[in-house]
Order: structure tokens, then sequence, then C-alpha cells
């Protein structure tokens, strides 16, 4: 008797310490995230009418015929930008592991873009502003000022510097689990650096590639700041920014929702794999 | 001999090149607002954008500190008991939980806005409280204080909890007097990242920012698309960027780089 009850009250401290944690996601998280599902399915602003909600499936229609171009668009910028992290990030996590010393100054920089894309691309749109100082660099490159402040790549730059520090972390920790005597037999045993890259690091650092890649796509799917300061509003236009020009500006609450959920799809399928190879064995 | 030497010098002195030449990239943004908000209007140094910073920006200044206390203290509350049960019970469905307390670092920023601007709109009734604002910054931040902590406590031994109740001690005396201090760094790494975000939050609190409260970044981005580009706005950019930087700095400096091992600022 004594026992059970000692039992009972065992468990009641375990799920109590563990009860607010739950409660503060499910109520600031989930169910929002159901509610605008929900909203998503009804025409503009009928949810909040008397007459109770109108049902519809026109705003994923909408999504397919007119906002594709965001979607695709987003999708481009996310990727490409992935892209970037990846052709330089891995011989700079690879420097870092194997040859540097000061690693602490290397994080002390890497902190920087991390405080957030806004004063990244804030501070790019000065830089690339006429008059600004990338000026000798773009003339002796041929580029007018307007012409790269307002372009693809100068968007994929600023959102690449973001997020390079996540890359670096991740492929960064899958290397220095990577004995260096692997590729000093592999050097002994006749293989060219392009060899022992492609035939022993590679398939060794593999999971942390992928992990970071997913995790950049992820956080860059949202991209807001960096398109709308650096990139031209007719051709840049990310699904987060149309999602607020939408939803707040004009209260067309079905389709801004549709948007997020369409987001969050693009995200979370990343996330998914993303989880599985990182964090996964946190709790083990 | 002396070829491969050299060879393998070119590549040491290239890689270093390499890293610097990044580093520097990454800083730009941030150094170049730094001259930009040393300008005045005659191209004069003007150590007024800075006086302007604690004048007229002020308000927002003290409104991002308030909200970033704020949401540190409920990140506190709510990851310091889930973290401990997290490790030290036995929980059916451990990493499914895990995940999907974590899950909210990873939805997109405009995401979280709009669902959280709507379900405060028309269930909550939250709009006009500051505490709508906070709830929203301590739901995004708080898997980033558990991270953390779970490292923290799934590196503690459990002999010195076990050492503890011999001697006689309860457990909430055994938590706050033997656990709580010896996972001191991980609180303080989980505080470090939370605070970070929270303070240079920009997005979400510009979907549920109450009416006529305006916190430092958001106040950037808006003076950012509304006034063009001034020197004051830069200044206010620089100050918040330096203010995180020292908060950095001291952790690094306190108690250097480990404890952050798990969380994503490597």
């Amino acid at each position: 008797m004594e026992a059970q009850r000692r039992e009972r009250s065992a468990r009641l401290t375990r799920v109590g310490l563990i009860l607010p944690a739950i409660l503060l996601t499910i109520l600031f998280l989930y169910y929002p995230l159901v509610f605008i599902f929900r909203m998503s399915f009804t025409v503009a602003d009928s949810f909040l009418s008397p007459s109770g909600p109108v049902f519809t499936i026109d705003n994923y229609k909408a999504m397919t015929d007119r906002y594709l171009p965001n979607v695709l668009v987003t999708i481009k910028l996310a990727g490409l930008s992935t892209l970037v992290n990846l052709i330089f990030g891995f011989p700079f996590a690879y420097i870092l592991v194997r040859k540097v010393r000061y690693r602490d100054v290397v994080r002390g920089f890497m902190v920087f873009p991390m405080f957030g894309a806004l004063y990244v691309a804030f501070g790019m749109r000065f830089i690339l502003l006429p008059g600004g100082i990338a000026t000798p660099l773009l003339q002796a490159l041929g580029v007018e000022n307007t012409q790269a402040l307002y372009s693809l790549p100068s968007v994929v730059f600023a959102m690449s510097i973001f997020t390079f520090p996540f890359m670096v972390m991740n492929i960064g920790t899958a290397l220095s689990n990577v004995d260096p005597t692997l590729e000093e037999a592999a050097a002994c045993l006749g293989a060219r650096p392009l060899q022992t890259f492609g035939r022993v690091l590679l398939p060794l650092t593999r999971s942390g590639i992928i992990a970071g890649a997913l995790m950049v796509f992820g956080w860059n799917v949202g991209t807001f700041a960096e398109p709308l300061l650096l990139g031209s509003i007719n051709e840049q236009r990310s699904l987060a920014w149309t999602l607020y020009q939408r939803g707040v500006v004009q209260t067309d609450y079905g389709l801004s929702t549709t948007m997020g959920v369409v987001l969050l799809i693009l995200a979370f399928t990343v996330t998914y794999f993303s989880l599985r190879y990182s964090r996964g064995a946190l709790l083990e | 001999m002396s070829r491969v030497f050299n060879s393998r010098r070119l590549g040491d002195i290239f890689s270093h090149v390499y890293i610097w030449v990044c580093l520097i990239i990454f800083v730009t943004p941030f150094l170049a607002l730094l001259g930009y908000s040393f300008t005045g209007p005659q191209g004069s140094y003007a150590i007024q954008n800075f006086q302007y910073v604690f004048g007229s920006f002020r308000n927002n200044l003290v409104w991002s500190f308030k909200i970033s206390v704020l949401t540190l203290l409920i990140d506190l509350l709510v990851a310091l008991p889930a973290s401990y049960a997290l490790v030290r019970y036995p929980l059916r469905g451990k990493q499914i939980l895990f995940s999907a307390l974590t899950l909210p670092l990873y939805v997109p920023g405009a995401v979280i806005g709009i669902a959280l601007v709507l379900t405060y709109n028309f269930t909550y009734h939250l709009t006009t409280s500051i505490w709508g604002l906070v709830l929203a910054m301590a739901v995004g931040t708080f898997p980033l204080m558990l991270t953390p902590l779970v490292v923290a406590l799934k590196d503690l031994p459990i002999v010195f909890e076990e050492a503890a109740q011999c001697l006689g001690a309860t457990k909430w005396q055994t938590y706050w007097k033997v656990v709580f201090p010896l996972i001191g760094p991980g609180i303080s790494a989980g505080l470090l990242l939370s605070f970070i975000i929270v303070f240079n939050e920009y997005l979400v609190t510009l979907f549920v920012h109450p009416p006529g409260l305006t916190t430092a970044p958001l106040r950037v981005f808006n003076l950012v698309r509304t006034a063009g580009l001034l020197p004051t706005t830069a200044a206010l950019a620089v100050t918040m960027q330096l203010i995180s930087f020292v908060a950095v700095l001291a952790f690094f400096r306190i108690f250097g780089t480990r404890y952050l091992k798990g969380t994503y600022l490597i």
C-alpha cells in the first residue's frame, strides 16, 4: 500500500516537472499551428464572421496558380545558399579542425553573423550602395552598384553569411570524430588528396554534411530581411515576406495562413531528416 | 624533400589565409555599419549618433532588455525542471518528447508570427499585453535553454545526488545545493544563447508586438524600411551587436567554449 502510494507520487512529480514545458509548447506552438492549418481552408477573413467560417480549398489552388513563383524562388534561394555554404564550409571546417590553434578567435568572429540576418542584410546594403566600400571591387568586376544591390547573388551571399556558422558547426563536429591517422594511412597507401577526400573523408563525415545542409536549408527557407533589403521586390519575393504582406497588411488570413502551412511543410520535411542525422543521439 | 616541405608550407599558408578571408567577410557588414555610424551630416565624425541611441532610441533599448529578462526567466522556470525530468527519470517516449519540445527552433519565424498573432487575436486575447510577446519569445528560445541543460545533466555523475541523499538531504535540498551549482555552466550557456536570440529578434516581434511597444531590433527594421539608411540607425544596430558580443566574450572568458557543445554555437 505504502509502496504503491510512493510510486504514484513519484510519477506525479515526474509529470509535474515536465508539464510546464509541454504546456508552453502546446499552447504557444502546436495549438496555434493547428489553428492556422484550419484557417488555411477558409475564405479570406470569413473565419471571424458571425455566420461562421466558409470552408474552401481555393487558397491552396491559389498557391499553385498564382504563388508558385514565390514558392520556387524561396526554395531556390535556400538551395543556393545551402550550396554556397557547403562548398565554402567544408574546407573551412576541415582547416579549423585540423590546422587552427586559435579556435577561440575564430569562434569570436563567427558569432557576428548569428546576431541576426537583419544586421547582415543592413550592413551588406550599406556596403553595396553607390559610394559604399564595395564600389572599387564592383568597378573592377564591371558591375554597377545598383545592379549588384538588387540582385539574386547579393541575397544569396547575405543568406550564406548568416547560416555559415551552422554549417561549419555540423561538419566540424563530424570531422573532429574522424581520426587524422586515417588520412595519413590513405596517403601512405598512395591515395592522392582528392581520392582521400572522396573515399575516406566524405563517407565518414556524411551524416554531419547532410545534417548541416538540411539545417541551413531549413533556416533559410524562412528568409525575410535579406530579400527585402537586398533583392528586388519583383524577383526575390520570398514566401515569408508575402505571408506578412498578405496576413498583416492586407488581412487576407486564409491565403496568408496557407503560405504559413506551405512554409512549415518545406521547413519540416528537411528538419525531420536533419533531426534524424544530428540530434537524435543526444538522449540515448 | 625540400619541395615537399615547401608545397606543404604553401598549403598551410593558404589554409590560414582562407580562414582569415572568411572571418573578415563575416565581420565586414558589422564593420561597415560601425564606420557608417560615425559619420555625420557633413561627413565629420559624429558622436551625436550614439547620443541619439541613448536619447531617442532609449525606450526601444529598455524594452529589449525588459523582454529579454522576462523571457529568460520563463525559459529557466520551464527548462530547469523539464531537463531534470528528461535526464533523471524514466519516461516513456522520451526521445519523441524531446524532439517535440525542441521543434519550435525549426519553425520559421514568420510562421510562428502569423500563427501567434491570429491565436492572440481570436482565442487568447493577448494582443495588447507584453506577456504575449514574452511567451512568443519563450516558446521559440526555450529549446536553446533545454539542450545545454540536458547535456550538462547527462555529464553530471549521479553519485553526487546519491551522496547528498545518503547524508539526509531532501530532494529539494539536493537539487538546489548540489545539482544546481554543478550545472551552472550549462545554465549560463542556455542563458547566453537565449539572450542573443531574444535580444536581436525582430521577425516574430514584428507580428506580435503590442501596439506602442517597439523593441530595438524592430526599430532598426522599421527605420531601414521606411527611412532608408541613416547613420543613427546604423548606430543602434552597432550598439545591439556590441552588447551581444560583450555577452558572448564574457561567457567565453568565464566558462570557455566547451559548455556550448550540442548547441548551435559550436
